[in-house]
C-alpha cells in the first residue's frame, strides 16, 4: 500500500450501501441518515437559546 | 394623528436595554474556519465513490452479444436513440405536454443518424482493412430497399446469436455485407477502438461523448449495472449515489412523482414532472397571495416558538 493509502477514509462509502424498502420508495440508509439529520437541525435551530441570550440577561 | 396601535406578531417594541458592539467581519472568519476544519474532518473520516468510467470497451468485453445486439438495433433502427425523435432525429414526436410538441419546437439540434453515426461511419476510420472496404462499398452502393433487405435478414437469425473463439456468430443467408459490419465493429469496440471513433468524429480535440453515451444507454449492460446500484429512475433514482454515499436528499420532491401514476409508465414523464414542478414552484411563489396557504404560518405560530422571548417580554409589559 503507498503512503497515502494508508490515509485512506476511515469509513469507505464506496461498496454497496443498505436499503429500505417500503411500498414504492426504496430510500438508501445514507440518504435516511442525511434527511433525519436534517430535521434535526431543523428542530435544534427552532428550539435551542440563541447564543449569548444568558450574557444579555446576566447584563441587560 | 392617532397612535399606531402596537401589534405583537409584526412590531418590535424599542429596546431599552444595554447595547454591545458585533463583528460581522469576526463572526465570518469563525464561521469560515469552522466550516473548513469540518470539511477536512469528514473528508478524513469518510471515503468517496471511485466507480471507474464505464466505456464501450469495457461493456463488449463483459457482455459482447448484448454489444453486437445492439450494434444491430442500431443498423436496424430500433434501438432507443434511432426512435427518440428531436433533439437528435425526427423518428417520432418526442416528449410532449398534452397538445404541446415540446420536442419538436426546439427542433434537431444534435443530428444523430444511427446507421451512419455507430456503425458505417465508425467501420470507415479501419486502416488496411480489404474484406471490410469491400463490404463498406458494397453497402454504399446497395439501394434502400436491398440494404434493408440484409437487416431484416440478418436480424431474424439473430436471436440465436452466440460469442464463441472472439466472434459473434449468427447464422443468416442474404445478409450481405451486415455479418461483416456486425463483427468488425464488436472487434473495434473491443479492442477500444470503438469508443476512440465515436469521441473523434466531432474533432481531434472534443469533450462531446453525446455519440459513446447513447450508443452505451441503447444496450442493456449500463442499465443492468445502474440496476444493481439502485440508480434506476424507478428507485428514487436522483436521489442515489453509488456506493453508499447519500445523494441529493433535498430532490426528493422532484424524484417523488416519477413513483406515482401516470408518470411511473408515461414516456413523457419527464415533461410532466417539470410541468408539475413549475406549477408548485409558482404555488411556492404565491404563498403570500393565496388566501388560507398564506395564514399557515400564522395559525401554526412557529414564529412564536423561534421568537418566544420576544413574546415573554412582550406579555410581561
Amino acid at each position: 500500500m503507498s503512503w497515502y493509502g494508508s490515509l485512506a477514509a476511515l469509513v469507505p462509502l464506496d461498496n454497496l450501501g443498505h436499503y429500505l424498502h417500503w411500498h414504492f420508495i426504496e430510500i438508501s440508509i445514507a440518504n435516511v441518515l442525511v434527511i433525519v439529520l436534517m430535521a434535526v437541525t431543523f428542530v435544534a435551530a427552532i428550539l435551542l437559546p440563541f447564543p449569548g441570550r444568558r450574557r444579555r440577561k446576566e447584563n441587560p | 394623528m392617532r397612535k399606531k396601535t402596537f401589534r405583537p406578531d409584526v412590531d418590535a417594541p424599542e429596546w431599552k436595554g444595554g447595547h454591545s458592539p458585533y463583528d460581522i467581519i469576526k463572526e465570518g472568519t469563525i464561521a469560515l474556519v469552522a466550516v473548513s476544519l469540518l470539511t477536512l474532518l469528514l473528508a478524513i473520516v469518510f471515503g468517496s465513490p471511485d466507480e471507474h468510467a464505464i466505456t464501450i470497451k469495457t461493456w463488449s468485453n463483459a457482455a459482447p452479444i448484448d454489444f453486437a445486439s445492439t450494434a444491430l438495433s442500431e443498423l436496424n433502427g430500433t434501438s432507443t436513440s434511432a426512435q427518440y425523435g428531436a433533439p437528435y432525429n425526427h423518428a417520432s414526436t418526442g416528449p410532449q405536454l398534452g397538445p404541446f410538441t415540446l420536442a419538436k419546437w426546439v427542433g434537431v439540434r444534435i443530428a444523430v443518424n444511427t446507421v451512419r453515426d455507430f456503425v458505417i461511419a465508425p467501420l470507415k476510420s479501419q486502416p488496411n482493412q480489404p474484406v471490410l472496404s469491400t463490404d463498406l462499398s458494397q453497402w454504399s452502393q446497395a439501394s434502400s430497399s436491398t440494404r434493408a433487405s440484409w437487416v431484416a435478414n440478418y436480424t431474424k437469425a439473430a436471436g440465436k446469436m452466440t460469442f464463441a473463439n472472439g466472434q459473434v456468430a449468427v447464422n443468416a443467408t442474404n445478409a450481405g455485407p451486415v455479418p461483416v459490419f456486425i463483427e468488425d465493429l464488436t472487434q473495434m469496440a473491443r479492442s477500444g477502438a470503438l469508443d476512440q471513433a465515436l469521441i473523434t468524429q466531432a474533432g481531434f480535440y472534443t469533450t462531446n461523448y453525446t455519440l459513446p453515451l447513447l450508443f452505451l444507454a441503447d444496450g442493456t449492460y449500463l442499465a443492468n449495472l445502474a440496476q444493481k446500484q439502485h440508480l434506476s429512475g424507478d428507485q428514487w433514482g436522483m436521489m442515489n449515489e453509488t456506493g453508499s454515499y447519500p445523494g441529493q436528499a433535498w430532490l426528493w420532491l422532484y424524484t417523488l412523482w416519477y413513483q406515482i401514476p401516470p408518470m411511473t409508465t408515461s414516456g413523457n414523464a419527464d415533461v410532466l414532472v417539470m410541468a408539475l414542478m413549475m406549477v408548485l414552484s409558482l404555488g411556492l411563489l404565491l404563498v403570500p397571495f393565496i388566501p388560507g396557504i398564506r395564514s399557515i404560518p400564522r395559525k401554526t405560530r412557529v414564529y412564536r416558538l423561534i421568537w418566544r422571548e420576544h413574546y415573554q417580554t412582550q406579555e410581561k409589559t
